[in-house]
């Protein structure tokens, strides 16, 4: 973490330390941004299989980073409402997947194996769970908390980013009462609209990175 | 494993159980004690709802607070927690009469986790409160209740919760007890961000914010270790690092936007904390930050289109004759009185900015009533066309010298010196002002539909920018006599070149009739033209009267009302007549969003072309251009659907679209590559052919 320093008015240093800033900016940044491309990744599920954005390219495709033992992605799976929310994709076609991030030995790091035990556990429906465990795809969207959705619409375009709902609690009763921002994005693609909260401020664990 | 019925148990192992089920609830919510009580002690944290008074008075503020004792590596969130995490939440229940602040949030620390950032408190959290009490209170013991919620993390995060009931006595006035706490909330007062005594500014960019502070320059060279914390999500990148540089007396911060940077930002709210270097110690200070944008480049460069725009305004068609005459009576007064031709010229601006201001004000109160709209709306009502219509046949007429009213209230070769001239000025620049509506400038067409998107103040401006631009040469005619020695003597030839003027005049009514035909049926077009007809009577009549006896004049008056009722009976039977539909051999299509998104997922190439028929600069284009067989050639080689959205009447969808791409008038081309990785291409208000071809390609 670098700390930032007082600089008087000298022009080589503050060329020097302008150049520096620049390299070091476009290191640090990647992230997204709607309205714009989503950017390809590659990454293997449970299975073993491989999965990349560009072989869904003309379908609806759902990112959800997750952590099973996050108190906040516990609200949204015991309670039913991921669930419930992944079963309506699935069935109008969209492609679910679930992204766990979690570095090895860190919260919420699994197993294909144990993955897939989840999965039927708690009757979840993803198209696949893909295994992140070194962080490439998380770091490259972005994704800071558990849970965090994004939805890309059929031509690659990052149409939502942010939280499952409006409510940031890790409590199960706010669920009714909130607005789900994924079904009403995902609603409003069905129908051709425009998307009105199309970013939000994603709540939840932060994702384990290593 | 004996199984006993459960009576049977022994006390002991009911309490091994009980214990062994607490802790299989490890990993979720650990609750508080239910009844209430001062403190609440999970595993992580030490809560306590603490008091400054001992005991306190009616009528009296005084601070509480939540105190977090944190374990070891553990930590709470501030108000904005960063990337993830969530603040602390008190709910009070309160006696009658009492009432709570907000969370008063000492400044916050950085706490990475990995590439994120979070913003908090580790080893200890004070959340302050300002408890006001009641002016009357009957008991002599009060008790204040709060259920807090919060979230403590290390690694991994646990969602906790406790009930808080706090005791105070109640004293008699002046005989209150601080608490011996007392010291230790005079201390944490400081850990709160005070009010910035500096002028500060923001410069908004797509990616970045440049907060700039006007500190005193002895202040720069002994502070270290800035940092801003941003008061709410996705204003900045929290785990990105900010730049912090002196020049001079400016401290200027680079800030990288967060997730909502495609929002546009007026403020910046948030925390500003540094280190202090004194003499003996280094201090850290905290300072509440809201700062307003500066006016962005971009405002200064639209008001300068805006007014250019309005000098553009000056030789539109349907502008010019007036205004020419404007400027030929002015010289004439000029050469009576330079100080009234001063005065003309002002109340001139003053009619034209009134208007515009009025336009403006209108347009925002129904942008905030949300409904579509955009300049030239007005042309879409054919009541309106047929209004204008005939108050510009009317002018014609009295430029041809059909009828003359009283010293023509253009001042034509009159006296100045009159009352009368005072209305005369300021109802030329009205008129001024209605005329332009159709002629969409160019460059006013941008400046409006970006104005419309502003903030009201920033709109407001523009509107007024145009209004100064159109008004400006003659103000500047007006205001400088020695300007008008260079244009030419009044002498008969103004006479002349006045009913030469009434032809524009007439050609603009023939335009306007054009336009109503396609807004209303063929019925409606033959009202519209007998009522025409009837004007130039009523008139007539009403001038040869003038010198007749009072008998005629009564009689001219009256014909002439009763002429104004019978057409204003006529503008209610005005019906708009269906919109422009594709002939067979037309090589477009009409517009429609369904069928545009349809094509798109198939690949295909399209152009759109939104026009209307008021809209002059629509129609040379489709003519010279659109419609030119080069383009017809390049669109049927190229497979491009062309098509065609007619805003000619109201039609919201289309406003909607024009919106978007920060118009507020036609014309708009856009084509959609046949390839869905490129972006659509707006093509510019002028074309040409090479503009189009290129853009095909």
């Amino acid at each position: 973490m670098m700390t930032s320093h007082m600089q008087s008015g000298q022009p080589v240093r503050w060329l020097l330390l302008l150049t520096f800033i620049s390299a070091f900016s476009c290191a640090a940044q990647a992230g997204v941004s709607v309205t714009q491309p989503a950017p390809d990744f590659t990454g293997i599920d449970s299975n073993g299989s491989t999965h990349s954005l560009s072989q869904y390219r003309g379908k609806t495709v759902v990112l959800e980073w997750t952590n099973h033992d996050c108190p906040y992605v516990r609200k949204h799976y015991q309670s039913g409402n991921m669930q419930k929310l992944q079963k309506e994709a699935i069935s109008d076609g969209i492609v679910w997947l679930s992204i766990i991030s979690s570095a090895p030995g860190k919260q919420g790091h699994v197993s294909g194996v144990e993955a897939n035990a989840l999965t039927s556990q708690r009757n979840a429906s993803p198209s696949a769970v893909v295994l992140d465990e070194k962080g490439d795809i998380g770091r490259l969207y972005g994704a800071k908390t558990t849970p965090h959705m994004y939805i890309i619409d059929p031509k690659g375009t990052l149409v939502y980013m942010g939280g499952i709902d409006n409510i940031p609690s890790s409590n199960q009763a706010d669920i009714g009462r909130a607005t789900n921002y994924v079904s009403a994005a995902l609603q409003s693609l069905k129908e051709g609209k425009v998307i009105t909260d199309n970013v939000t401020r994603p709540y939840g664990c932060s994702v384990k990175y290593d | 494993m004996i199984t006993r019925p459960t009576y049977l148990l022994p006390l002991h192992e009911l309490y091994t159980g009980l214990l062994l089920f607490c802790l299989t609830l490890f990993s979720t919510c650990t609750h508080g004690n239910p009844s209430g009580t001062d403190e609440v002690i999970t595993p992580h944290v030490r809560v306590s709802l603490i008091s400054e008074q001992h005991s306190i008075e009616p009528g009296q503020l005084f601070w509480v607070a939540l105190h977090f004792g944190i374990i070891e590596g553990w930590h709470t969130y501030w108000k904005n927690a960063g990337d993830s995490g969530n603040p602390p939440r008190i709910e009070w229940q309160l006696p009658p009469g009492f009432s709570a602040s907000d969370i008063h949030w000492p400044y916050p620390q950085r706490l990475p986790v990995g590439p994120l950032m979070n913003y908090g408190y580790s080893n200890e959290a004070w959340l302050l409160v300002r408890i006001t009490a009641a002016d009357n209170i009957k008991a002599a013991q009060i008790n204040l209740n709060a259920s807090a919620a919060w979230l403590v993390c290390k690694e991994e995060c646990i969602p906790e919760e406790g009930e808080f009931s706090l005791s105070l006595p109640v004293a008699g006035p002046g005989e209150s007890q601080p608490s011996n706490r007392h010291a230790q909330f005079q201390l944490m007062q400081q850990h709160l961000p005070q009010p910035s005594p500096w002028s500060d500014r923001i410069h908004v960019g797509e990616n970045e914010i440049d907060l700039r502070i006007h500190i005193a320059e002895h202040d720069a060279g002994r502070i270290e270790d800035v940092y801003f914390f941003p008061a709410r999500y996705g204003i900045a990148e929290h785990a990105a690092p900010q730049i912090a540089s002196v020049d001079g007396q400016t401290l200027s911060i680079n800030i990288r936007r967060g997730d909502l940077k495609a929002q546009p930002l007026q403020s910046l709210r948030g925390v500003l904390v540094f280190s202090e270097q004194l003499a003996d110690a280094t201090i850290t200070r905290a300072f509440e930050i809201n700062s307003t944008a500066a006016l962005s480049q971009n405002v200064w460069l639209m008001l300068a289109f805006a007014l250019l725009g309005g000098l553009l305004l000056n030789i539109m068609p349907c502008v010019f004759p007036i205004l020419s005459l404007k400027a030929l009576s002015i010289v004439q007064t000029a050469a009576h009185s330079a100080a009234t031709a001063r005065r003309n010229g002002y109340l001139f601006t003053l009619g034209i900015l009134l208007c515009f201001a009025i336009i403006a004000g209108t347009l925002l109160v129904l942008r905030s009533g949300g409904e579509a709209i955009g300049w030239g709306f007005q042309l879409q009502s054919p009541v309106f066309v047929l209004t204008l219509a005939w108050l510009i046949f009317a002018m014609g007429l009295l430029f041809s010298g059909v009828w003359s009213f009283g010293e023509s209230w253009m001042g034509i070769g009159h006296s100045m010196t009159t009352q009368r001239s005072y209305l005369g000025a300021f109802m030329t620049g009205v008129l001024a002002v209605i005329v332009a509506t159709p002629c969409t400038a160019p460059f006013m067409g941008t400046a409006l539909g970006y104005a419309l998107t502003q903030p009201t103040g920033i709109a407001l401006m523009i509107f007024l920018c145009l209004g100064l631009g159109m008004a400006l040469p003659w103000l500047l005619i007006s205001l400088w006599p020695g300007l008008s020695t260079y244009l030419p003597r009044p002498g008969v030839w103004m006479e002349r070149v006045k009913q030469v003027l009434a032809f524009p005049l007439y050609a603009t009514v023939a335009w306007l009739l054009w336009v109503l035909a396609q807004q209303v049926d063929q019925q409606g077009l033959l009202y519209a033209l007998l009522s025409l007809v009837l004007i130039a009577l009523g008139l007539w009549f009403w001038q040869n009267t003038r010198l007749a006896g009072r008998v005629w004049q009564t009689c001219a008056l009256v014909t002439l009302l009763l002429l104004i009722g019978l057409m204003s009976t006529l503008l209610w039977k005005l019906e708009p007549a269906d919109a422009i539909t594709a002939g067979a051999q037309d090589n477009w299509q009409p517009y429609d969003a369904d069928t545009l998104a349809r094509l798109r997922a198939d690949n295909k190439a399209v152009l759109v072309n939104f026009t209307a028929a008021w809209c002059i600069t629509c129609l040379v284009n489709e003519k010279v251009v659109l419609s030119s067989d080069e383009i017809k050639t390049e669109l049927r080689d190229k497979s491009i659907v062309y098509m065609k959205g007619d805003w000619t009447n109201r039609d919201p969808a289309i406003t909607r679209v024009l919106e978007q791409y920060g118009r507020s008038g036609v014309p708009l081309y856009l084509y959609y590559p046949a390839d869905p990785q490129r972006e659509v291409a707006v093509l510019p208000n002028i074309l040409t052919k090479g503009i189009v071809l290129q853009a095909l390609n």
